[in-house]
């Protein structure tokens, strides 16, 4: 599922980044990459924070759609 | 001798620059928000005159995707330095690595500088210092930048490294991964440095877009490698890498087993779906309430009135007086200089104070939370929400508010940003919305909120309707920002940041201001009629000749009358010479007089500046014109310094000015249509103007250029 309906809270692991090339690429440097851990902090109106390879990172909606868990 | 030189590579707020500014003892500004240094600098290491240290902007990798990463990118592979620290924030290490697995293909020795150990070593983590190194085959010293442990031993060894020049190993892949990488470095021509060989070949494998240059052999093995991995190069090599570091990690590296850390437990609160925009507009409330009414009103007025007033005009004056010096030099230095550069250096005490609170909300992380919650708001209109802080700062003076724009690295949200900033009402327009309240009102409360709520709108109409044009077309960059951990707000930080902004405005106040103030003395004070000479009644003087000449413009926005248009013109040195100026040109005769009946909403004594307008509308035209149009001169030197483009600061300009006159228009026009003043030929113009503007808002928006990519998005 996409990473905006994950629960808060929860130990999940990414499954896939889909996307663009740039996105793909992009995401993957901040850590976001298949197999990675990760957990949410907070969410917003489709706006997250995670925990992604240990660092916080809040991202918009656009981009939490890409990320598969 | 030949100069070392020593580059500083890292993470964005992994804390280069305060590492930075600890070697080499410069004093650059340090945020508790990424991207803080934006461009490279170079110092040289204190106590070591011959070696430079190069403090490169924030980067997550080395792809030449942003413009920080080709800048670092290029000063490594262009001008080979002779070391490279890379810092590595040890609270945050597995994604920090990621960066160090590319800078050690670069062929020069490394030296990782693992910051922020104090917080690991009060923290369950564990860390083996010397395993690490070992498994990353390059030394690791453990060091916090902030409390100024292991800098000089890491100095010792990075000199020390960069004097052998011995190169410097990359960490290795898989093996299958390894083989292919091994077959494209031999295809490489001849001529390539062996330093690079690696690092030229891993980019052909993953296609970088500057520097691969794939022979067709290289091709193929590169299409047979992707699909058998069904992958393509590029993240089979990001994959590669994450690997690399999991497994190093496994043997030295204890993670606490997670609590849910006290970081996590705020942004549970304060980025809550409910709670956030409460929690924020509470603090706001509590800043402002501090900063423009209790201590902000002290200050200012003591600023104001003794300290410019009683200690520096009035003894100049006398002096001068009793020197017999010149009426036009005494008017010239007390009036023209003091009194306008005064005007503006009453301000810095409240903005030093807005300043403070905002630099603690900065420094103890909240700002980058407050772009997190604003961003699902300014997102409906375009924008992302890191233009929400620029315009916060502009609530208190529009220049560093405009210079706080640079943290946007959209170029196209940036310029939307930089051209909105002033937008809102900053300090110095709240003497024109009190004058307004006061004598036109009758000191009503909402006049106010209605200029705050005006200020908004603007941004979010202008936001809407430029994202339709050519020019700013595209979806507002994908919002994604690292979140620092938050921490107790450090002094020298907060110290630092208010004086930077302070500064910014202060300088202005000495410079474009202090011209200004001189220029629009001169053209009150003498006058043309009857031959050049000094006058002592204002409507005598070129000012007037000037209002009178294009007081035709603002008729139909109402406020044609010469004073008026005088009074707009005086505003564009200082906004709050408005007040001043409508005191001399009105039966109240002189601007402190005034400028004191609106402190004290003297209604009765303000009666004369009422009496220009023509209704009260025309009053309320002549307030949202001020508050919307060109800014003061020292703002829009710093447009156009942060713009770095003649047209478009002239743009930016001209766009305000054009949107303050439609809106104005529109305002007067069906005001008074609404009022039963008949139909005439300025109603047409104001239904025109309406039509214009609802027709920009839901027009089509234009194709215009690619949206530019997500990596020029953070």
């Amino acid at each position: 599922m996409p990473l905006y309906v994950a629960p808060i809270g929860e130990k999940l692991t990414i499954a896939k980044v889909k996307g663009k090339e740039e996105t793909v690429r992009f995401l993957g440097n901040l850590g976001f990459v298949s197999g990675a851990d990760i957990e949410v902090v907070s969410e917003s109106g489709g706006n997250m924070i995670v925990n992604v390879k240990g660092s916080r990172i809040a991202i918009g909606k656009d981009m939490a759609k890409r990320i598969y868990i | 001798m030949e100069k070392l030189r020593i580059a500083l590579v890292g993470n964005p707020n992994s804390g280069k620059t305060t590492l930075f500014n600890e070697l080499t003892g410069a004093n650059q500004t340090v945020g508790n928000w990424p991207g803080v240094t934006v461009e490279k600098k170079e110092g040289v290491l204190k106590g070591h005159k011959d070696v430079i240290i190069a403090d490169l902007p924030g980067i997550y990798s080395l792809s030449p995707y942003t413009l920080e990463e080709v800048v670092s990118r290029k000063y490594i592979i262009d001008e080979k330095p002779d070391a490279i620290i890379n810092i590595v924030d040890a609270t945050n290490i597995e994604r920090n690595l990621y960066l160090t697995t590319q800078a050690m293909e670069l062929g020069i020795p490394v030296v990782i500088a693992l910051n922020m150990m104090d917080r690991v070593e009060k923290s369950a983590d564990k860390i083996d210092i010397n395993a690490l190194s070992k498994k990353m085959g390059c030394k690791v010293v453990g060091i916090s930048a902030l409390k100024k442990t292991g800098i000089k031993e890491l100095c010792e060894i990075a000199i020390d490294l960069a004097k052998n020049a011995e190169g410097q190993e990359a960490i290795k892949f898989s093996p299958e991964t390894e083989e292919v990488i091994t077959k494209i470095e031999n295809l490489l021509s001849e001529d390539v440095d062996a330093r690079i060989r690696r690092w030229l070949a891993i980019k052909n494998f993953e296609n970088d877009k500057e520097v691969a240059a794939q022979t067709r052999e290289m091709l193929e093995i590169i299409k047979a490698y992707e699909e058998k991995m069904d992958d393509d190069g590029e993240s089979i090599i990001t994959d590669e890498r994450y690997t690399a570091i999991t497994t190093i990690l496994k043997d030295c590296y204890q993670k606490e087993k997670k609590k849910m850390t006290t970081s996590d437990k705020i942004d549970r609160i304060v980025t809550n779906r409910i709670l956030a925009l409460p929690i924020f507009v509470l603090i706001m409330i509590g800043v402002y309430f501090v900063t423009v009414t209790t201590i902000g009103t002290i200050v200012t007025d003591f600023t104001n009135d003794v300290l410019v007033g009683e200690w520096i005009q009035a003894p100049i004056s006398a002096g001068l007086e009793s020197i017999g010096c010149a009426d036009w030099l005494n008017g010239l230095l007390v009036d023209g200089i003091i009194g306008g550069v005064g005007a503006v250096i009453g301000f810095i005490p409240q903005m030093i104070i807005l300043f403070f609170f905002l630099a603690i909300l900065e420094d103890i992380g909240y700002m980058a939370r407050v772009a997190f919650i604003m961003d699902r708001i300014f997102r409906k209109f375009g924008m992302s929400g890191k233009s929400f802080i620029p315009m916060l700062i502009g609530t208190g003076c529009g220049i560093p508010g405009i210079m706080a724009s640079r943290t946007i690295e959209n170029q196209r949200d940036r310029r939307m940003s930089i051209m909105t900033v002033t937008f809102m009402p900053c300090g110095a327009k709240l003497p024109i919305i009190a004058l307004i309240a006061g004598a036109v009102f009758n000191g009503t409360w909402w006049v106010a909120p209605l200029a705050y709520f005006i200020g908004i709108a603007a941004v979010v109409i202008t936001g809407i309707m430029l994202k339709k044009t050519r020019l700013f077309a595209g979806e507002a960059a994908p919002f994604i920002i690292e979140l620092p951990a938050y921490h107790i707000p450090i002094g020298r930080n907060i110290g630092r940041s208010i004086f930077d902004r302070t500064w910014a405005f202060a300088k202005k106040a000495f410079t474009v201001i202090l011209i200004t103030s001189v220029l629009i003395w001169f053209l009150t004070s003498f006058g043309v009629e009857g031959g050049f000479h000094m006058v002592e009644d204002v409507s005598e003087s070129m000012l007037y000749n000037i209002g009178n000449a294009v007081a035709f413009i603002f008729a139909p926005l109402g406020f044609d009358q010469w004073q008026s248009v005088a009074a707009t013109v005086t505003g564009l040195a200082a906004k709050e010479n408005i007040v001043g100026t409508f005191g001399v040109l009105t039966s109240i005769g002189d601007a402190d007089v005034a400028t004191e009946m609106v402190d004290n909403v003297d209604v009765a004594g303000l009666a004369p500046i009422a009496a220009i307008f023509g209704s009260k509308l025309a009053a309320m035209s002549f307030m949202i014109f001020n508050l919307l149009c060109a800014p003061c001169f020292a703002a829009m030197s710093t447009i156009g310094a942060e713009m770095r483009s003649k047209k478009w600061t002239a743009f930016a300009i001209a766009y305000e000015c054009g949107f303050a006159y439609l809106i104005s228009l529109i305002v007067y026009q069906v005001g008074r249509l609404v009022q039963g003043y008949g139909f005439g030929v300025g109603s047409v113009f104001g239904i025109a103007g309406i039509v214009f503007l609802v027709f920009m808002l839901v027009r089509k928006p234009s194709k215009g250029v690619k949206i530019e990519t997500a990596a020029n998005a953070a």
